[in-house]
């Protein structure tokens, strides 16, 4: 019940805080304004701690005890002021999420730069309860902290409200504030399937030929496996001597063409369906190959590189959406 | 998430502050709690260093029990300063074991806090306020070390809660004197006897011998005008009634009627600070009158009894009568207390006193034929006379002759109550040492006495010393260190040089300012300052006054202060050079972009404007080079800003 009440309380003091401070933008500097401080679980032990101490220093009309309660907390209290300073005048530059695919973990990256005469340590950025980053900023130093965040679902969504708290100088106190930067992610589809890249304009029969011909002697390097990465791809004699799971990657374009499309897949769902062309456009990307995307209502010419790539997960990401 | 686990410079700083703050409760703890901590450290550091496996949790819940035990044993309680603080430290060893997380260290910074109450309820000298400044110190910079982030090292803590701990002393202070205090305690702790050195409730044979080899201070006197003469210097403690034939013992302590003591001669005013005590009783110069102070009582036989015992020093304001004419009437009961005799002890004192009393019916006559006896009998004072047997009294005024103040008073009250006359035993401590740098008398435990008290009609009860006809020299020893201000001192030093006694007085000179201003601050005081501060009669609501206006300037002085501090550092020479030239170049039409660097913003005026390109380019370029190249010489800089200078007048004319 108490646990309950407790995020009620979080949600309402959250929902208050996101009406009062509105929408903002990167670059933003943390004003007292908008900063919160709560002592912490060892704050409030600490408070019971000083007040035994004064209790027992008023009791024995002890002096040199009541001194030390009183010096103690002129310590603690200068501390809250320390804690609350740590966040105070701390500029965030820069707050840029990266796409993701669905099912795996989205980075943010956010630049932070401290204008102040005093480090700022403890610091943690969070966008939710068990995902933070922790980090320290020396006097007058900027630095680039990244964060992950879930991203859950396909499409395009908004990267919640960010926290960032610091519990320094001793951990006693927590000073916080919410960040509400409105910034977009674009989730691409899960990327899984396990079917082969579709015929190409070139003969599908080469291409394999090729692969097969040429086995893992001719991948360039090799990578960490992930998941959704196709079988083919594994670096089998790697794990075959002990070692980890290792994707191998080709170096130069092979120089063959792929259309990819619904065409073929109709046993799956929609989902399914753009699951497996990801899985097809990062093959594709992999070995260097072009490739071109048509869906209903969005068609991709042939291309490759990196924006070649963004353009059409992010077509898959956005399928179905109204912004798309 | 946060939790990067306790560095280990906090961690260090952690042991290193529980082992100071254990040190200075040594004299308190059990003998095995020092070592056990020093192992549990040792243990730590190794664990620290190799970093092999914690003890399991049996083997720690079992180290508890066994810790328990022995505190049992030792103490035969859980209950108390001693036994809770050796309980406290040695669980805290325990800790150490299996300290991990940033919460178990809190959890032994808070137990080495505590440690630190502890020693501070104990004792409170002011040559151990250093220790336990450092004591805090130590601790305080550990628990910066528990924030979470990244390990720091050890000197930024030091450095760093050094510096948050001065800033917490003018709150400390104005909480000091102005958070309200209470007149008195809700529960008393236990009083540990024999760690206190000082006179008791009763008096056995070699009781004050021991005393007078402690150079401790029992009481410190500040007179508010002139001091007595140097023989009227008794002060009196626990008054003795009742004899078994070995130990003095107190009777009773019913509450004085008001007509007991009638006042004469001259009155002194006077200040007694009583260090901690287990007697009991506000020593108090004969003859102190009514009315008792807060939480004491006066009693008919004229001492001042506390309510509890005395666990700190604490300061009591009376006035003293020595010529003071004292309780003319004497009920049956009383005089039947005082002149009590064990039976079937001592039959040659008796002898004696019949003997004397037949050749003087009148008591005063009879008091002095006793203290001639006294003079003329040969006896020695000794602090290490010869055992005395199951007669004592017999033995020591027939055969031995040899003893110090208790025998005496001792004798001399059997001999009186023998005698027809009654009589008590008076402990308490006679002289004074005068520190002349703090004007007060200081008297010492060696300065303990005792004497005797006798009963005469119409006249009341007076004092009556017979060590001081045994041995006259005993009782001159003040009146010599009245005559040099600094004698008595020296003399104690037995031939040390003056200024060792100079030294020695300004120390407890300063000892006592600290005993008496600072410890001794107590809830009357805080009324007096209340007082002092202006707003008449309406005391706590200028405390509260004050308290809050002091809070209240703190916390504006700690906003402020940290605030300066967070300030963004001025800009330098340099920067300053550069801003007149970026506004100059704003005011051309085409200010700096936020995101753009100086070279970059150059790069981009040179694009459409090749005049201002050849002036400005070079000065981006060597603007760029002394910010972020190699260090370069003064000269350069001052160059640069003459540049710059030269640029912005040149254009804006």
């Amino acid at each position: 019940v108490f646990a309950a009440l407790r995020l009620r309380i979080i949600e309402r003091v959250g929902r208050w805080a996101r009406k009062r401070q509105g929408d903002e933008v990167a670059p933003l500097v943390l004003r007292a304004r908008r900063l919160y401080i709560l002592p912490t679980r060892a704050g409030y032990a600490a408070a019971l701690l000083l007040l035994v101490m004064l209790i027992a220093g008023l009791n024995y009309t002890n002096s040199l005890a009541l001194l030390l309660t009183f010096v103690l907390a002129g310590f603690v209290l200068v501390g809250m002021h320390e804690c609350q300073r740590t966040l105070q005048g701390l500029e965030l530059l820069r707050a840029q999420p990266e796409d993701c695919f669905a099912g795996r973990d989205g980075v943010l990256e956010m630049r932070f730069a401290n204008g102040a005469r005093h480090a700022r340590r403890a610091l943690t950025v969070r966008a939710a309860p068990e995902r933070a980053t922790s980090f320290d900023i020396a006097a007058g130093a900027q630095l680039s902290v990244s964060l992950t965040h879930r991203c859950a679902s396909r499409g395009r969504h908004r990267v919640g409200r960010l926290e960032l708290a610091s519990t320094a100088p001793f951990g006693l106190f927590r000073c916080w504030t919410w960040l509400h930067l409105s910034l977009e992610v674009i989730v691409y589809p899960h990327p899984v399937g396990s079917r082969p890249l579709p015929q190409t304009s070139a003969g599908r029969a080469t291409i394999l030929a090729s692969h097969i011909s040429s086995g893992e002697d001719e991948w360039a390097s090799l990578r960490a496996y992930q998941q959704g990465d196709s079988p083919r791809s594994i670096a089998w004699k790697t794990v075959a001597r002990g070692g980890p799971f290792m994707v191998g990657q080709y170096a130069g374009a092979v120089g063959h063409d792929y259309q990819l499309s619904f065409a073929g897949l109709e046993s799956l769902d929609l989902e399914g369906r753009l699951s497996q062309l990801c899985v097809w456009v990062e093959d594709c990307a992999r070995i260097g190959a072009a490739c071109a995307l048509s869906l209903p209502g969005v068609a991709i010419p042939l291309g490759r590189g990196t924006a070649h790539r963004q353009a059409l997960l992010r077509a898959l990401a956005l399928y179905g959406s109204t912004a798309a | 998430v946060s939790d990067l686990g306790a560095g280990r410079a906090s961690t260090g700083l952690a042991v290193a502050a529980l082992l100071t703050t254990a040190a200075v409760n040594w004299h308190h703890l059990a003998w095995w709690c020092l070592p056990l901590l020093v192992l549990a450290s040792a243990w730590h550091a190794r664990a620290a260093m190799r970093g092999h496996a914690q003890p399991g949790r049996a083997a720690r819940i079992g180290l508890a029990g066994i810790i328990t035990c022995g505190v049992l044993l030792s103490y035969r309680t859980l209950n108390g300063l001693s036994a809770g603080a050796t309980l406290l430290a040695a669980m805290t060893a325990v800790k150490l074991f299996e300290a991990r997380s940033l919460r178990d260290w809190r959890v032994i910074n808070g137990a080495t806090l505590f440690l630190l109450l502890a020693a501070c309820l104990d004792r409170q000298q002011i040559w151990r306020l250093p220790i336990y400044a450092l004591c805090l110190w130590l601790s305080a910079a550990s628990l910066r070390g528990l924030a979470g982030g990244a390990p720091l090292p050890a000197t930024t803590l030091l450095r760093e809660s050094a510096r948050q701990l001065l800033y917490a002393v003018p709150l400390a202070l104005v909480l000091f004197l102005f958070f309200p205090r209470l007149p008195g305690a809700f529960w008393a702790l236990p009083v540990e006897g024999d760690a206190i050195t000082g006179l008791s409730d009763e008096m056995a044979p070699g009781e004050i011998a021991r005393l007078v080899e402690s150079d401790e201070p029992a009481l410190r006197v500040r007179f508010a005008g002139a001091l007595p003469p140097a023989r009227e210097r008794y002060w009196r403690g626990p008054v003795l009634h009742d004899f078994d034939g070995a130990t003095w013992r107190r009777h009773r302590s019913a509450a004085a009627s008001s007509t007991a003591l009638e006042p004469r001669g001259p009155a002194y005013h006077y200040t007694t600070t009583i260090e901690a005590n287990t007697h009991s009783t506000v020593i108090a110069l004969e003859m102190t009158g009514p009315p008792a102070p807060a939480g004491v009582t006066y009693t008919d036989d004229f001492q001042l009894l506390l309510r509890r015992p005395q666990i700190q020093a604490q300061s009591y304001e009376l006035t003293a009568y020595p010529l003071a004419l004292r309780q003319t009437l004497l009920t049956t009961a009383e005089r039947d207390i005082d002149l009590a005799l064990p039976p079937n002890r001592n039959p040659r004192t008796r002898e004696l006193a019949t003997r004397l009393r037949a050749a003087n019916s009148d008591d005063a006559a009879y008091v002095g034929a006793v203290l001639n006896f006294f003079k003329q009998g040969g006896f020695e004072y000794t602090l290490t006379p010869q055992r005395l047997g199951h007669n004592a009294i017999d033995d020591l005024l027939f055969s031995t002759r040899q003893g110090f103040c208790g025998h005496y008073a001792s004798a001399f009250v059997n001999l009186m109550r023998a005698g027809g006359v009654p009589a008590r035993v008076v402990t308490g401590y006679q002289g004074g040492e005068w520190n002349p740098i703090g004007h007060y008398l200081m008297v010492r435990q060696s300065d303990a006495h005792a004497w005797a008290e006798v009963w005469l009609p119409a006249r009341g009860w007076l004092r009556a010393d017979p060590t001081a006809v045994v041995a006259p020299q005993r009782l001159s020893r003040e009146s010599l260190a009245l005559e040099d201000d600094i004698g008595g001192a020296g003399e104690r030093l037995r031939g040390g040089a003056r200024w060792v006694a100079a030294v020695l007085q300004t120390w407890d000179a300063v000892n006592f300012w600290w005993q008496d201003t600072v410890v001794g601050f107590n809830a009357s005081r805080q009324l007096k300052l209340a007082d002092w501060l202006g707003f008449g009669d309406r005391d706590w609501q200028t405390l509260a006054v004050a308290l809050g206006a002091g809070m209240a300037g703190w916390l504006l002085w700690i906003a402020w202060s940290l605030r300066r501090l967070a300030r963004a550092s001025p800009p330098d020479a340099l920067a300053r050079a550069w801003r007149r030239v970026d506004r100059r170049l704003a005011r051309s039409g085409q200010p700096r972009a936020a995101h753009e660097g100086v070279l970059a913003y150059c790069e981009r005026l040179a694009l459409t404007d090749a005049a201002l390109a050849t002036v400005v380019l070079p000065l981006a370029r060597q603007y760029a080079r002394l910010r972020f190249g190699p260090p370069a010489e003064a000269g350069e800089l001052r160059a640069f800003v003459r540049a710059a200078r030269r640029f912005t007048r040149s254009s804006s004319s």
